[in-house]
């Protein structure tokens, strides 16, 4: 359960303004098994490990909720857009079918 | 008679050969998927029976071919003001043929500023990838495109 997971919070353009709608994609390595498909040397079926949901977090505040299937790809990418509204940070929290809970946030800083 | 003998040898050699792959067959029988949901249903339990309209406020962008069915990049833009009393509540992403057509639900809020959405999904062979857009008001606007798979993703 405890597997470290790698992910990335990108916000395009990299120098923003208050005010200003950005480019939010979250990254996360994941296997995003279906549990249909089979190990080639066992020939078991590999169980069924997918993230169910995704929560953008701004201040407090939920701004991007998704539910997820298992029909997304391999280490999955979500991009949004987001309005920035001040200092604060970006929270994005997934969790699996497994239980797994995984979060990531960025400060943000808007300039000028 | 060595020509006889030829021919019974083959026609043994034939049924064997036939035999195999159908017992391969029934030892890979594909395991069903623990969500299974068919395009029409999934469309339905998203609208509640209503019935979505076909609209060119969405920009649906997959490729038409793709080489590879494990990754295919998926973006969904709806114009939109994006204001309090007029946004997009959610954004779908259905795949008519795999064997769960709902991929993503996306519920946004005003403060995203734009009606976005850009992903990655798994198509199991050539079907069509239909986005299903809920609006403020109530009501619900779709688009849809067909992609050639060369490759299935899905295990």
């Amino acid at each position: 359960m405890a597997e470290k997971r790698k992910s990335l919070i990108k916000i395009k353009p990299k120098k923003f303004k208050d005010g200003e709608v950005v480019k939010v994609s979250f990254m996360v390595m994941h296997p995003m098994d279906t549990g249909m498909g089979k190990d080639k040397k066992t020939k078991k079926i590999i169980p069924a490990k997918y993230i169910n949901s995704v929560k953008f977090n701004y201040n407090g505040k939920d701004i991007t909720t998704m539910t997820v299937w298992e029909s997304l790809s391999v280490n999955p990418v979500f991009t949004t857009y987001m309005k920035i509204n001040g200092k604060g940070k970006l929270t994005v929290t997934y969790t699996d079918n497994t239980g797994e809970v995984h979060e990531k946030s960025k400060k943000i800083k808007p300039k000028g | 008679m060595q020509r006889r003998d030829f021919f019974k040898k083959l026609g043994a050699a034939a049924a064997v050969t036939a035999v195999i792959p159908a017992m391969s067959f029934a030892a890979d029988a594909k395991p069903v998927s623990p969500n299974k949901l068919d395009a029409k249903s999934a469309m339905d339990a998203i609208t509640g029976g209503k019935t979505a309209k076909m609209s060119k406020a969405i920009k649906l962008k997959v490729p038409e071919i793709a080489e590879n069915g494990a990754v295919v990049p998926v973006t969904v833009e709806v114009d939109s003001p994006m204001t309090d009393s007029d946004y997009v509540k959610s954004i779908h992403i259905l795949a008519g043929k795999n064997s769960n057509a709902r991929c993503i639900d996306v519920n946004l809020t005003p403060e995203n500023g734009k009606a976005m959405l850009a992903t990655r999904i798994k198509l199991g062979g050539t079907q069509e990838v239909i986005a299903l857009v809920a609006l403020s008001n109530g009501d619900y606007i779709m688009a849809s495109q067909s992609v050639k798979v060369t490759i299935g993703g899905c295990g």
